[in-house]
């Protein structure tokens, strides 16, 4: 092991402009400067135990350029950490006792300021995108004082997006919810003044679900939801119980960046965003239903345009990203469904507070759509059995795209991305 | 077929009435009855291919196993009788 060692900020590596941002983590108040200062080799493969550990990282890279990519134990197994020692990295533990790094398989120079993402992939096994601080920071502009709180994964792109935000602006705190606070959060963040909160529809249903009331009582000024697709039902429930707030959507991925923001409250994207060109600003483009980015917030090697491997689906003046090419369209006999816009039929129903829409295998037809749902706690307007739900699905979509067998679950499934695979 | 009981049913293998009662609920759901008579054209009673499938969906649920939707042939189904006799024959596949 390593044994944590002073590593004052010098000429050369001056500290970031948020040094002194407020950063509240496992339950203490630090700051940026505060945090424990581990000694990380060059290049470092971290993974953190917690989420201090994970900030640490991140400001020792945002200070010295330690080319580094960040992580949780449990997103690298063991295939993934020799993969890793090969490419040169020192694989290391970072928990309190400090860095505990291992030598890597083929040692070699460091790239400064170089930093690494695991991206899931579509393929399921992941794979390292190159960025670097600057590529991360996609926040630029002044932005009122703010105190953030920061729900993902560390390491994932979603995190960075806060914790860069955090590192170069002053005035952007930051309040870390470890994955055993992520159900009781709301409390957390109020007890923290939390003002800003950034979170995948699955994280903000799951709130609304478990505590709508303890919700409410968090002094929100802005909500973002991001990394799946945002349809009109929590766009328009979040609206309801939070009224001061200003809610916006996001499209951000590790290859292409933060591409697309909107801020009206609703579903998708003006049509005439498509295809047009402004210096510095990505170009959104369609091609056989796949939204197509070139973005100047790209990852390394990703220049120009970059097929995103997301369903897009246009619905009068609005760009719709329903879901995944792969997994998105459900052929039913013939007829082309878009799981995405079932889904969002059904979340548009009163009584249903998440949905997931799949194809199953069916004689004659080949695939039929249907749905997993988790139903919001009863408010004496009474509960909806399959028959209901069917028929509001019937009365709103084409009859090959109506779910035909709906099972209900008892809790919104959560992966640690705080997805659910919808 | 399996009519003088010298074929035991798979455990969890429906029998016929089940396989009826799955069909007027798949029916019921859309305010459509389900008539008492076998010969009754499925046509008529606005019983198509969308809820044919459904219908299997719901026996494979029910049994907890998959039917193998490949293993008959071709074949017409036209009435109520024709589609119990179909899905009590696939669970045998």
């Amino acid at each position: 092991m390593t044994v944590a060692t002073p590593d004052p900020a010098t000429a050369a590596h001056p500290e970031p402009a948020g040094v002194d941002n407020r950063v509240v983590v496992g339950g203490a108040a630090l700051t940026w400067r505060t945090l424990p200062r581990p000694a990380l080799p060059d290049p470092a493969a971290v993974l953190a135990q917690s989420a201090v550990h994970a900030l640490a990282a991140a400001r020792q890279h945002a200070v010295h350029g330690t080319e580094l990519l960040l992580s949780t134990a449990s997103r690298v197994d063991e295939a993934m950490r020799a993969e890793l020692s090969e490419a040169g990295f020192s694989v290391t533990v970072v928990d309190d006792d400090g860095a505990h790094p291992s030598a890597p398989a083929r040692a070699r120079d460091a790239d400064p300021g170089r930093l690494w993402l695991l991206t899931s992939g579509s393929t399921g096994r992941p794979k390292r995108v190159g960025h670097t601080l600057d590529t991360l920071t996609t926040v630029r502009a002044d932005q009122p004082e703010r105190t953030w709180l920061c729900p993902y994964a560390p390491g994932t792109y979603a995190w960075w997006q806060v914790v860069t935000l955090s590192l170069t602006q002053p005035g952007q705190h930051l309040v870390v919810v470890e994955p055993d606070e992520l159900d009781d959060w709301p409390a957390l963040a109020a007890a923290h003044g939390v003002d800003a909160a950034s979170g995948t529809p699955t994280f903000w249903r799951r709130t609304l679900y478990r505590d709508a009331a303890a919700l409410a009582r968090v002094p929100l000024r802005q909500i973002t939801l991001g990394g799946e697709p945002v349809d009109q039902a929590i766009l328009d429930q979040l609206r309801d119980l939070l009224p001061a707030a200003r809610i916006s959507w996001i499209y951000a991925s590790s290859e292409v960046g933060a591409s697309i923001v909107v801020h009206d409250g609703r579903a998708g994207f003006p049509v005439d965003w498509l295809d047009r060109e402004t210096a510095g600003r990505p170009t959104l483009s369609v091609h056989d239903d796949e939204l197509v980015i070139t973005s100047p917030y790209h990852g390394a090697g990703l220049a120009g345009p970059v097929r995103t491997g997301d369903r897009v689906q246009v619905v009068d003046d609005r760009v719709l990203i329903t879901g995944r090419l792969d997994s998105d369209e459900i052929n039913v006999g013939g007829s082309k469904v878009s799981a995405g816009v079932v889904r969002g039929v059904l979340t548009g129903h009163p009584a249903v507070a998440w949905a997931r829409v799949t194809g199953r295998r069916a004689p004659v037809l080949g695939r039929m759509v249907v749905a997993e749902v988790v139903l919001a706690p009863a408010d004496g307007a009474g509960v909806p059995d399959e028959a209901a739900l069917m028929r509001w699905c019937a009365d709103r979509l084409p009859e090959h795209a109506v779910p035909r067998r709906i099972r209900v679950l008892t809790e919104i499934p959560v992966k640690e991305t705080l997805k659910s695979d919808v | 077929m399996h009519s003088l009981g010298c074929r035991l049913r798979r455990m969890n293998e429906l029998s016929r009435a089940q396989i009826r009662d799955l069909m007027a609920q798949v029916l019921k759901n859309q305010d459509k009855e389900l008539p008492a008579d076998d010969a009754a054209q499925l046509r008529e009673i606005g019983f198509r291919s969308l809820d044919f499938s459904e219908l299997a969906l719901r026996v494979e649920d029910e049994t907890g196993e998959e039917l193998n939707f490949d293993a008959p042939g071709l074949r017409r189904i036209a009435t109520v009788g024709d589609v119990l006799d179909f899905l009590v024959e696939l669970q045998h596949q």
